[in-house]
């Protein structure tokens, strides 16, 4: 009893740190540093109180159920359930949010004397805020509220740097994408609402037995739309490769980091809790979804040049990783092969954890380089590992851990999903042992090319030799820049060291789910050994960071002893008749995965644009410069959503004419609406 | 009082309605409401008499002087003080008007509407009356050109819905009758000052000139 009042004020607690944080910053205004400080000292505060807040609902074990104040509002309530699950969102929330406000003292300060500093903060906070309430919410009307909260002050966010017309565009598309996702998200809750009577999510699980099959079909696809629209899920992701680079760095690792989260967690509630029992197609339509998510994020990340728009379509494979676990723990539930539908989960939140961490270091890492080169294209970075050594290798240890690398984090959690997907070929029948052989094969192929790119991604940016002016004049971050990614590295590596603990541990968040309560553990670890199933797959951490040190150890050995032993420095003329090697002689990102772009070439349909510039344009024999332009088509809107926009611009100049702008005409339009009300209601 | 006579006090409001629609004067129409105000202040005296609630004398004096002295006495005086020239121009000629008119009066009096006008089921055939003079000036509104006649429509409206009113037993309620004063006055302001506002802008009152306010 105690506890749970203590967690509850502390709850209070943190949400008042980020409305003070974000109200105090709007009065100050006026002084670029003081609201600096104080915006994202009290995140900071913030955060820190929301990881002491999860370490006293571990060691409580309840869940916490309270609401704030009454309101005469019908169906509404300012009521909070807080879980394991609920939890586990907000130590997400919190860790991500800590080392992003950490990060942004330092780099904010680019921001100043340009726009305001004040507004920053306070949507920062707010946005903050707007996810720690979206994840504790219990009632339909207030987690639409505190949903519309996080969608718009991102929005403002994304919109911040607004001298740049991209940005407002990329806001502009963000914010239609979200409401059309919120609208489907509403009818969801709506059609919930008609069947239990009820906005109260414990109300609406417990009377979920008298929805329609037919319904919860509807209810599902509804809510993949709504929420797969704020997750990035193949094709609802348009928004994303354009809203999450336009936004502050700091924000956009929040905003790829967590904020797309939010939308799973919305999922795992509704499928494995409101809506339960459910057809096993659901679970297999996100195993498809996840399939085609996680492969064509990945090959449209290879063929990007802005290194934020690769990095965010980076999210949107993870995300396709993320509901391959969750697509086999709703199969596996309906199936009700119980151990299997947990261990699933298990990995879907392990990797939810994982993706959180490194994709938000390399956010920062990324938003490190820009702020010192003043540019996304990475055809223009190279050789910056001699002027940011720190950011380098933070940046690369966030690039192994989401290549999957051992030892860090992504490795386990991708290891557990394939583990997942592994036991459901061997255990299911011939049509769903498909879906899932072709999931294992798409993470698989995700899982290479995923690597292949960010070699790519860390090659060219930061070795070989400048390719441009913008490269040379950098230098390394500032200490609060550093402290932030070297924390988030930190913990891609205490997460993958410690993963047998932390898969536990998350292990006991989906038990604590109704339908998992008393269900067997698949998943055991002795010491640093992780074993899933009857000895069905094994990991040693030990074995594996044994073959890393000696892997290092034997390149180190390699190149130092072997490659470079013999070789001694000649002068002469060479075949570049005596040229310094200069960075146009460097393989560039678009040369480096052109091959895979054209093995590809049948699903990203790119055009090759050449242009050669001659000494004489008239003789056209000697070639002064090739330019070669690798771009690739955009599909989903060449075909779904430019012809949508035609169909809806086409519809809206025929409904302009009913507003003529004359009186009687609308007096006409009143007086048959009239008639047809009473009508229909008589 | 007989409802015979209610009926044939009811029709006079119903046949000043349809005045409206085919008159062609400016005055004609300000003496059709003028008319058409009257037979209610008789309704409203009707239902002191049978009540005897001593307001709604109060509301029916307080009628007579705003609907039928006042308002009428007020367009009399702009149409004069403007030299307005009645604009009779309609958006439909005169046979449609009064073939819609006729349809929209057996609407009122269809089935679908029963539930809405055997309120009382002593005054099915009233009410039915009622409503299609409800209809019939909110055609008057959409169907007239000239702002000065959609006014009078609305005002028309306003009665109509009076005379639905007092039929379906509402007209005790202080409510309704406070409602009805307040309406009154406020359309009274909005209209003097709609119709000033336009006449010094446009120099007309026809609502064909003000396309220019368009895009």
């Amino acid at each position: 009893m105690i506890n749970s009042i203590i967690s509850q004020i502390t709850f209070v607690a943190v949400l008042s740190f980020f409305a003070i944080g974000g109200i105090g910053a709007l009065l100050l205004r006026k002084h670029d540093t003081f609201a600096n400080i104080w915006s994202h000292f009290f995140a900071i505060l913030g955060s820190l109180s929301g990881l002491f807040f999860v370490a006293l609902m571990a060691s409580g074990g309840d869940d916490l159920s309270f609401s704030l104040g009454a309101f005469a509002v019908p169906f509404f309530s300012l009521s909070f359930h807080i879980d394991k699950l609920s939890a586990f969102f907000i130590f997400i929330i919190s860790l991500i949010s800590l080392f992003c406000s950490v990060y942004a003292i330092g780099y904010v300060k680019h921001f100043y004397k340009k726009y305001d500093i004040g507004a920053l903060g306070f949507f920062y906070n707010l946005f903050i805020l707007g996810m720690l309430l979206v994840v504790s919410s219990s009632n339909w009307l207030f987690f639409l509220i505190a949903w519309e909260v996080m969608s718009i002050t991102s929005y403002f966010l994304v919109v911040y740097d607004r001298n740049d017309p991209q940005n407002v565009k990329a806001g502009f598309l963000y914010l239609i994408m979200t409401h059309v996702g919120t609208a489907f998200i509403i009818t969801a809750a709506l059609l919930l609402y008609k069947f239990t009577g009820s906005f109260e999510f414990e109300a609406i699980q417990s009377g979920a037995s008298s929805i329609p099959l037919s319904i919860k079909n509807t209810i599902f696809i509804f809510t993949i739309i709504g929420f797969g629209t704020k997750c990035g899920i193949v094709p609802f992701h348009i928004w994303l490769p354009d809203a999450h680079p336009a936004a502050p760095s700091h924000v956009s690792a929040l905003m790829s980091g967590v904020m797309i989260k939010t939308g799973i967690y919305m999922m795992i509630r509704i499928f494995f809790g409101m809506l339960w029992p459910v057809p096993v197609w659901w679970g297999l339509a996100l195993l498809v979804l996840g399939s085609i998510s996680s492969l064509l994020g990945v090959l449209y990340a290879l063929t990007e040049h802005d290194i934020k728009r690769l990095l965010a379509y980076h999210s949107i494979e993870n995300i396709g990783i993320i509901l391959l676990g969750l697509g086999g723990a709703l199969t596996f539930l309906s199936l009700n092969m119980l151990p299997l539908a947990l261990l699933s989960l298990t990995a879907a939140l392990f990797h939810t954890l994982n993706h959180a961490t490194f994709k938000s270091l390399l956010f920062l890492g990324a938003g490190s380089v820009i702020n010192q080169t003043h540019t996304r294209n990475i055809e223009e970075y190279g050789g910056l590992i001699k002027y940011m050594p720190y950011t380098a290798f933070f940046f690369l240890v966030g690039s192994m851990a989401i290549s999957a690398l051992p030892p860090f984090n992504g490795f386990f959690s991708e290891w557990l999903t394939f583990q997942s997907l592994f036991l459901g070929i061997a255990s299911l029948s011939l049509y769903e042992k498909w879906i899932f052989i072709l999931a294992a094969g798409s993470l698989a192929f995700t899982g290479g090319l995923a690597l292949a790119c960010f070699v790519k991604a860390f090659g060219v940016t930061f070795l070989a030799r400048p390719r441009s002016s913008h490269t040379s004049g950098a230098k390394e971050s500032s200490l609060s820049l550093r402290i932030g990614m070297g924390a988030m590295a930190l913990l891609c590596l205490l997460f993958g060291i410690g993963s047998s603990h932390v898969v536990v541990f998350l292990e006991s968040v989906g038990k604590n789910l109704a339908i998992f309560k008393g269900t067997a553990s698949l998943i055991s670890s002795s010491g640093q050994q992780v074993v899933v199933g009857n000895n069905f797959g094994s990991v040693s951490l030990l074995f594996l960071c044994i073959c890393f040190v000696f892997v290092a150890g034997l390149v180190f050995y390699i190149v130092t002893f072997v490659i470079n032993k013999n070789q001694k420095i000649e002068t002469g003329a060479t075949w570049d008749c005596g040229t310094d090697l200069t960075g146009r002689m460097e393989i560039t990102a678009t040369g480096f995965s052109r091959s895979i772009v054209t093995i590809f070439k049948g699903i990203l349909r790119p055009s090759i644009q050449h242009d050669i510039e001659y000494h004489d344009a008239q003789s056209r024999y000697l070639p002064k410069s090739r330019t070669i332009t690798l771009g690739v088509q955009d599909v989903y809107q060449s075909y779904f959503y430019q012809p949508l926009n035609r169909m809806v611009s086409l519809i809206a100049l025929r409904v302009k004419s009913i507003q003529s702008g004359n009186t009687n005409m609308y007096i006409l339009y009143i007086f048959i609406a009239l008639i047809i009300s009473l009508l229909f209601v008589l | 009082m007989n409802i015979l006579f209610l009926q044939f006090l009811l029709q006079i409001i119903f046949l000043t309605i349809v005045f409206l629609h085919i008159s062609k004067k400016n005055l004609d129409a300000v003496f059709a409401y003028a008319v058409q105000s009257f037979t209610i202040v008789i309704l409203l005296l009707n239902s002191f008499f049978e009540t005897g609630y001593i307001s709604l004398l109060f509301i029916a004096l307080l009628v007579f002087t705003v609907k039928v002295i006042l308002a009428p006495g007020f367009f009399i005086r702009l149409i004069k003080k403007n030299e307005l020239i009645f604009s009779a121009s309609t958006y439909l000629n005169t046979p449609i008007t009064l073939a819609i008119l006729a349809m929209l009066a057996a609407i009122a009096h269809s089935y679908r509407f029963a539930p809405l006008t055997s309120i009382i089921p002593a005054h099915e055939m009233l009410l039915s009356l009622a409503l299609s003079m409800i209809f019939l000036s909110l055609f008057l509104i959409i169907n007239r050109k000239s702002a000065l006649s959609q006014i009078i429509g609305i005002l028309s409206l306003e009665n109509s819905i009076v005379a639905f009113a007092i039929f379906a037993g509402l007209e005790q309620s202080p409510s309704l009758q406070i409602g009805i004063l307040f309406d009154i006055s406020i359309w009274l302001i909005i209209a003097t000052m709609f119709v000033s506002m336009i006449y010094q802008h446009f120099g007309s009152l026809d609502v064909t000139d003000m396309r220019k306010l368009k895009d």
